[in-house]
């Protein structure tokens, strides 16, 4: 059998495991509030596992391990700053966010501002969030199975495409979790694995000498190159900010029961992503001394796929090569999989929603729907975007989540001088010149001097402007504090065993407008479809 | 609860019950804590970068074979911010949640 036939067959393992997984979720999952946040019902482990599997995406997986080959160890950074990101999260926007009860990032912000011109803005911004993280989750399926097989590129993007649509049609969030917390332990056994062999190689001193012809030592010295330090730390505010502003992320705290079980979900969750990160740097140092030819080839993403058959022949070398191209689906189909879920339901509740009827049953049409269109869309971008590095394209996803989300939740929450013209002025800021610069960096545009370096890391100064623009345009516009300011402020920080009345929120912008008035009122009747 | 339920307004016993100085003090514990915890751990990333640039000799001192200050100081950055956050949730599991219960129980009352 060959290399290529078996990573076939592992692929496609995976792919129906996957299913396999979603159907047994698809049983638990009755009502509307299981299909967007699983009841709020799942136990820390299953939740942290399915939070790590959602969130170690193609760059974690491909990505981190092609940079830290390409460009040395300063690219620690990166998982540095995605495992701290969550510990921001949990400190400042967790708990109050899942007491307001808002499913999504635009409800949170139609809830707290009490405009609906906020929600749109803000749904824009999620669905092209969502896109911009969705496509290179598509671009390192189609690298992988090119890289194994030579087949083109699109097979991998439509098959992964392909494969969400059928994940997430029948099942919505709740089957979602199972799926995703399989991957994080495939994805970690796919990486291990060929790890043990290594060392037992190494063990055995059988190890073979490697190209040698690199010097191990002149990477191992973090941070080299004009303009270290800006660079490294717009990456740091972008991870530690931007984890806040992932639509997909956000959203999984509400399936925790409360605020204790949201903190042990954390703690679970770092020691996951930290176990995992880990992994990466050694496939970076291994591909330094077996595959450094992959980088002057331009081909550093693939590092992880290619060295298990460097080093080792025969039935060895292909059982790995198939084991970590598994992995990689994997980490393709639960990324896609969590991001797809977000953008759907942020588009079927702001755009499709009134064209499918009322209840439930018209909720899922519409939902149904929305999947259908995101992948579709996401994968049309993937076809047009030019090659970007999957961990760079990435980067930008969580530079832009950092200029627009972040603020808006940061400022929302602590600050009630906060207005909605306020927030749209930041987002507008904020999110357009993140956007710009990521639109530059797509299409290869490569300024010299200080401006090309900010549009290569733009959130050390898009994501104080945003912070800037939000809080100046407020201040200007005092006058239009949202009136029920004092009641949404209880809300959010009163601790939840607090039994008090906190409102409810109704998700349907058709019937929670922004009247002056209407905003409370609507909020409330709406609390059995939540906790029912 | 239905669409009659009474408009809010802010002499609501909710809205009394946040300018309270109860909930304020929780309010201000809560602030006191989280904070300078945050402040601190920022410090840390960013001096670890600031080394990098400035303390390069120190970052690429090897304390055994390839391994170099550098890359320990980076790793362990993970083992750093699991710890903070342990401390974050021991905290808010001995100190805040039980002060968010006494007040729980003092305001039960007003529903």
């Amino acid at each position: 059998m060959s290399t290529a036939a078996a990573s076939i067959i592992a692929v496609v393992l995976v792919s129906v495991a996957t299913l396999a997984v979603g159907a047994f979720g698809l049983r638990v999952s009755r009502t509307m509030s299981d299909f967007y946040v699983a009841s709020r019902g799942v136990g820390p482990i299953l939740n942290a596992s399915a939070i790590s599997g959602e969130y170690l995406s193609a760059a974690s997986f491909l990505g981190a391990a092609g940079l830290i080959l390409a460009r040395g160890v300063d690219m620690l950074w990166l998982p540095v700053g995605w495992t701290a990101g969550y510990l921001v999260l949990l400190v400042f926007v967790a708990a109050p966010l899942r007491r307001s009860g808002a499913y999504t990032l635009p409800d949170f912000a139609q809830l707290r501002l009490e405009s609906i011109h906020v929600r749109r803005v803000s749904s824009l911004l999620v669905v092209a969030i969502g896109l911009l993280y969705l496509i290179p989750q598509f671009q390192g399926a189609g690298l992988t199975l090119r890289t194994l097989t030579g087949a083109p590129l699109w097979v991998g993007q439509l098959a992964v495409a392909v494969v969400v649509c059928l994940n997430v049609l029948p099942g919505g969030m709740r089957s979602v979790t199972f799926i995703q917390a399989f991957h994080y332990w495939l994805k970690l056994v796919a990486l291990l694995t060929p790890l043990f062999f290594f060392a037992g190689m190494w063990a055995s001193s059988r190890m073979p000498s490697g190209s040698g012809a690199v010097d191990v030592a002149d990477w191992v010295e973090p941070l080299q190159g004009d303009h270290a330090l800006y660079l490294t730390y717009s990456l740091v505010l972008a991870t530690f900010f931007g984890t806040m502003g992932l639509p997909h992320v956000v959203v999984r705290f509400y399936t925790n029961r409360d605020g204790r079980a949201a903190r042990r979900t954390t703690l679970v969750v770092l020691v996951l992503l930290a176990a995992f990160y880990v992994l990466p740097v050694l496939y970076g140092v291994l591909g330094r001394m077996f595959a450094f030819d992959l980088v002057a080839e331009g081909r550093a993403d693939t590092v992880v796929l290619e060295l298990p058959s460097r080093v080792f022949e025969g039935a060895v070398g292909q059982g790995l090569t198939a084991l970590v191209a598994a992995g990689a689906f994997a980490a393709f189909l639960s990324t896609s999989t969590g991001l797809v879920v977000s953008v759907a339901g942020v588009l079927s509740q702001d755009v499709l929603r009134r064209g499918t009827g009322p209840g439930l049953r018209g909720g899922i049409r519409a939902f149904r729907l929305a999947t259908v269109l995101a992948v579709a869309l996401a994968v049309a971008l993937t076809f047009v975007s030019a090659g970007v590095p999957v961990a760079r394209a990435v980067e930008l996803a969580f530079a832009v989540a950092a200029s627009t989300f972040c603020p808006m939740l940061l400022l929302g929450i602590w600050w009630r001088g906060l207005t909605a013209r306020g927030v749209i002025a930041g987002l507008v800021v904020g999110g357009g010149l993140s956007m710009t610069a990521v639109v530059a960096t797509t299409f290869g545009a490569d300024w010299e001097g200080w401006f090309g370096v900010i549009i290569r890391q733009p959130a050390a100064v898009t994501v104080p402007m945003a912070f800037a623009t939000m809080v100046l345009v407020s201040v200007l516009t005092r006058a239009t504090v949202p009136k029920h300011v004092n009641l949404t402020m209880v809300r959010l920080h009163a601790p939840e065993n607090l039994d008090l009345d906190r409102g409810t929120f109704h998700p349907d912008p058709s019937r929670a407008g922004s009247r002056s008035g209407e905003g409370a009122t609507a909020r409330r009747d709406n609390v059995t479809v939540r906790r029912g | 609860m239905s669409k009659e339920a009474p408009e809010r307004v802010d002499d609501d016993p909710n809205v009394a019950m946040q300018n309270s100085a109860e909930f304020n003090e929780l309010r201000t514990k809560f602030r006191k804590f989280v904070f300078p915890l945050t402040a601190l751990f920022l410090a840390w990333y960013f001096l670890y970068v600031l080394l990098s640039v400035f303390a390069k000799e120190f970052m690429g001192t090897r304390l055994f074979g390839n391994i170099t200050w550098g890359l320990t100081l980076g790793l362990l950055q993970f083992v750093t911010t699991f710890a903070i956050t342990m401390y974050y949730a021991r905290w808010a599991d001995r100190v805040f949640d039980p002060a968010a219960e006494a007040l729980a129980q003092k305001m039960g009352g007003h529903q």
